[in-house]
């Protein structure tokens, strides 16, 4: 026996003496008298099942989760790339020109737009506050974009903006967990898990839903808008690092050879499948799956990771950073992944939640520092998508969790020191890409001084539901059993944008 | 109250086998009961039960007829052959308790046999249509695309092209026999008139007329006819009715009287020549369907890493990746050979595969894209390509290939899309390429985002834009 075995062994022997501690006598009599029961009530149960076939069911292989499955109907995406502006970027600044809304400038509000109405931080009477950016038409399909954006504006004709966009949450963290996860409250799986669930991934040595944040902070919902929710856990986000290691101790330490860690995993899977044979807890195969990928991923993950081997002109292109954490590095990544065959990249950036209570959040200062931040990679990605081939089978997605109002903010009555704007549900913007989307296309048409949605009216539920139909879906169709109903992303709402189809 | 009439109206098909059943049952036990005398105690409670639930049938189709949504003649027809048999199974009961049948008996049996059939036929022809037993047998008369049209020009063009369209994809519903939604659309004063909801067409602007937005809509749309599950009207019968509409909807004029923008062209073209004439939509996938592909090459895929799963669960036509075998991609492509008919799509980007390999590759007809981006193939080997004659993608980002070894592709009529990226075409090579590709997208790429200044200037509040 070698020395490898021996280990192996004492392993599972004290995996094997870990159960038996727990195991009394009570259970052992409890067994003995439920187990006929449970056996009688399983055929029954299985007997009178009248469950109806659903349209599409999804076979989940707990040993292989990740395995890449046929989604219901032909998709023309094979990926998605969400670029969530955490914070809510304000669509008056950027797509949505409203020249009335310059007259009203510093006017106050009319009373009709706030009886009734309930805001973040606007109390009392606040004043009007005009666009702060200069627009123009551009393209051939003359879709407005401001000055803020001066490369996106160059590549509209790929895009098609939804402009009549709502939500029915004003706070960051329940805005933007509808947004991934169909519901405002914590629980639910994402959209990426729900994605990854259906459809797996190709690239067997990465994860297939990954997380890429820049900012310098966390999404206001935390890690739960990219949770599995109730969907096995093998299919949340995987959070990645944008500097650095990609994955924390993805690097053997000191002294672990490739070797031992190969057996140390070997011996470990060896202990959990033992546990399985007794528990069969699907999640165990689960855990044995994300060991072997974990060691497959160590070699692998930091080679895709790493932008510093793409060449200088690329580099230019996105305007990266080499060596630190921003958005256009992650945007970088992002293409990377998706060209080695990752199912769903979710990139994060904070600070958009532009109130002007201070200089960094200003309409007119720190927000235009992000717009900056955001515009050159945005494009470069679109382009880069392009020339590769990726960007028909690939869904880019820009969005926030929700828009701003045309009025400045004026916190506890008082008009904030720089110019800002509160969190606003009635209407926002957002854009889609690629994927069998239409380009150069406007879907929706907000009132004159973009308050609210006069057509074209679509909210998280319907962009969900159009994502899910782009890569195979039929969003209604698409569920998972649990706590006896079946549950899907779009709850019960969704009605797919064909507006917006190819 | 009109909900719950309709409610238990739309009983009445339901319902109307019970009568039918027993009434049956008890003609049958009549016809029987001289030889088997023990039957005969049961003939009255089954006429009893018969004419009770056949008097019940009447009530509920009455109730059903209301909603309107059939032929009436035919639904009055049908109305008194129902009456009439719960009548007559009554008398017969009502006879047969007092014994006065006498040797009328067998009589009494036949006549109610009678009836229930021509009221079941009659109830069929309701539902299911009046052509619904003959379908079968005409079915070349029912063909379900336009037939083409010697001299379509000399058409007319209600007669000869738009009520043939109408007649396969909306008569069933809204004919003779049917008329859901109070519309009828198998005559002229009919079409005009409208239904429930209002006119159908309003002369001259097919945007603004019920007939084509319903049709317009998007197919899970309640509103969309015809309904999701009928078969749909093609791109070229919707122009047809569109143009008809915008014209005036004439229903005597012929083709060459009317104006004939360039839209509607290509399509009466089609009509004349008889070929299906779509204007030319690619799908994605092969028009023809293939079998499953192989168990055991699928399995010998998979212990080699290569991914291979069909594009949707409705078609066995496969996607194949080589995302985590490429360095083995050159030995291994053989093994798809099997798969031949099934492959689609084929992913081989930054993969070890050459010249060699594409002679394999070649041999995959219905492949419609193909990723051969960073790998070290010739032009040489692309000429093998030539037989992809469904091939619509064609990538060779990164790739030695030059306007030499494109030249060979030039017969490939479904290329639609061709990637160029850093090969070796010359800039003086592309007007060339053009022409020589005039339906393809050729994607050069070398895409620059320049950097302005304003893209790493740093506004701060004392530093205001």
């Amino acid at each position: 026996m070698t020395k490898k075995d021996l280990i192996d062994q004492r392993l599972v022997k004290e995996a094997e003496q870990m159960v038996m501690r727990t195991h009394t006598r009570r259970h052992f009599i409890k067994e003995s008298a439920m187990g006929l029961g449970a056996l009688a009530m399983g055929s029954l149960l299985g007997g009178c099942g009248s469950k109806k076939k659903a349209a599409h069911s999804i076979a989940f292989d707990p040993a292989h989760p990740l395995l890449p499955k046929a989604p219901a109907f032909f998709g023309k995406a094979k990926s998605v790339i969400f670029l969530h502006m955490a914070g809510a970027p304000s669509q008056l600044e950027l797509f949505d020109y409203k020249p009335e809304l310059s007259k009203m400038d510093g006017q106050d509000c009319p009373p009709s737009f706030l009886e009734g109405k309930q805001f973040a931080f606007i109390t009392g009477v606040p004043k009007m506050l005009g666009p702060q950016a200069a627009f123009a038409r551009h393209g051939q399909s003359g879709a407005w974009v401001s000055e803020h954006l001066p490369h996106l504006s160059q590549v509209v004709d790929e895009v098609s903006f939804l402009k009549a966009v709502t939500t029915d949450q004003f706070n960051h963290a329940p805005a933007q967990l509808l947004v991934h996860t169909g519901s405002p409250r914590l629980g639910r799986p994402s959209i990426g898990s729900w994605v990854t669930y259906g459809l797996g991934t190709e690239n067997q040595n990465l994860p297939g839903f990954v997380v890429l944040t820049s900012g310098g902070s966390f999404p206001d919902a935390g890690k739960s808008v990219w949770g599995s929710g109730f969907l096995p856990s093998v299919y949340q986000g995987v959070q990645c690092r944008s500097e650095g290691d990609p994955v924390l101790f993805i690097k053997d330490p000191d002294g672990m050879s490739r070797d031992l860690r190969k057996a140390s995993i070997e011996a470990v899977n060896k202990a959990n499948m033992q546990e399985y044979q007794d528990y069969n807890d699907p999640e165990i195969l689960s855990r044995i799956s994300q060991y072997e990928m974990a060691y497959r991923m160590q070699i692998t993950a930091p080679d895709v990771m790493n932008i510093n081997d793409e060449p200088q002109y690329i580099h230019e292109m996105y305007g990266t950073k080499p060596g630190k954490a921003c958005f256009a590095n992650n945007v970088l990544l992002a293409r990377k992944l998706v060209e080695k065959g990752v199912r769903f990249v979710q990139l994060f950036d904070w600070g958009w939640d532009a109130h002007g209570d201070n200089p960094s959040n200003a309409l007119n200062i720190g927000i235009i520092n992000k717009y900056r931040s955001v515009d050159k990679p945005v494009t470069a990605l679109l382009m880069d998508l392009k020339q590769r081939g990726l960007l028909d089978e690939t869904l880019v997605v820009w969005a926030g969790e929700f828009g701003r109002t045309p009025m400045m903010e004026n916190r506890n009555g008082a008009q904030n020191p720089f110019k800002g704007r509160d969190h606003h549900t009635e209407a926002f913007t957002i854009w889609m890409a690629g994927g069998g989307i239409k380009k150069g296309y406007t879907h929706g048409e907000t009132d004159e001084i973009g308050y609210s949605a006069v057509s074209g009216k679509v909210d998280a539920f319907d962009i969900q539901a159009t994502i899910l139909n782009q890569l195979g879906f039929d969003h209604e169709q698409f569920t998972y059993p649990y706590q006896g109903r079946p549950f899907r992303l779009t709850d019960v709402g969704g009605k797919v944008i064909q507006e917006i189809i190819a | 109250m009109l909900a719950l009439v309709d409610f238990i109206g739309r009983f009445h098909p339901v319902w109307v086998h019970l009568p039918i059943g027993i009434l049956l049952m008890a003609c049958l036990f009549q016809l029987f009961a001289k030889r088997y005398p023990l039957l005969k105690p049961a003939i009255p409670v089954l006429l009893f039960w018969g004419a009770i639930t056949a008097i019940a049938s009447c009530i509920t189709g009455y109730l059903l007829s209301l909603s309107g949504d059939y032929d009436q003649a035919l639904v009055t027809q049908h109305q008194w052959m129902g009456i009439a048999t719960a009548a007559v199974s009554l008398i017969f009961y009502g006879l047969n308790r007092l014994s006065l049948t006498g040797r009328y008996t067998r009589l009494g049996a036949v006549v109610i046999l009678i009836l229930i059939m021509i009221t079941g036929h009659l109830g069929g022809s309701l539902t299911h249509g009046a052509d619904y037993l003959t379908a079968g047998i005409n079915e070349a008369g029912t063909a379900q695309e336009m037939k083409p049209i010697p001299n379509i020009q000399e058409a007319v063009l209600y007669t000869d092209v738009v009520q043939p369209v109408l007649q396969r994809k909306c008569y069933s519903c809204h004919g003779s026999s049917k008329q859901k939604g109070k519309l009828r659309l198998d005559a002229e004063a009919q079409i005009l008139k409208g239904g429930k909801d209002g006119k159908a067409i309003v002369s001259g602007k097919p945007d603004e007329s019920a007939l084509i937005k319903r049709l317009l809509l998007p197919l899970n749309d309640d509103d969309h006819m015809p309904p999701k599950e009928k078969p749909q009207l093609t791109p070229n019968e919707v122009a047809v009715l569109s143009w008809w509409i915008s014209t005036g909807n004439s229903f005597t004029k012929k083709v060459k009287e009317l104006p004939q923008p360039d839209k509607i062209k290509p399509v009466l073209a089609a009509l004349q020549s008889g070929s299906s004439g779509e204007i030319a939509k690619k799908t994605e996938l092969p028009e023809e369907e293939v079998g499953p592909a192989d168990e055991g090459t699928l399995n010998k895929l998979k212990e080699a890493g290569i991914i291979a799963v069909p594009v949707s669960n409705e078609t066995n036509y496969l996607s194949v990746s080589f995302v985590t075998a490429g360095s083995r991609a050159q030995e291994l492509v053989k093994l798809l050979e099997p798969l031949k008919k099934q492959i689609v799509w084929l992913k081989l980007e930054d993969s070890n595969i050459t010249d060699e390999g594409l002679a394999v590759i070649a041999k995959f007809t219905h492949l419609t894209r193909l990723q051969l981006a960073n790998t070290k193939i010739t032009d040489a080997g692309l000429a093998q390509l030539r037989s992809l004659q469904q091939l619509q993608v064609l990538n060779l980002v990164g790739t030695g290939i030059t306007e030499k070894g494109l030249a060979s592709l030039k017969e490939l009529k479904s290329l639609r899309a061709l990637y160029l990226y850093k090969t070796g075409v010359g800039t003086a090579a592309w007007a060339r390429l053009k022409q020589s590709f005039p339906k393809t997208v050729l994607d050069s790429g070398g895409y620059t985002v320049p950097t302005l200044p304003t893209d790493t200037a740093l506004v701060t509040a004392d530093n205001k834009k």
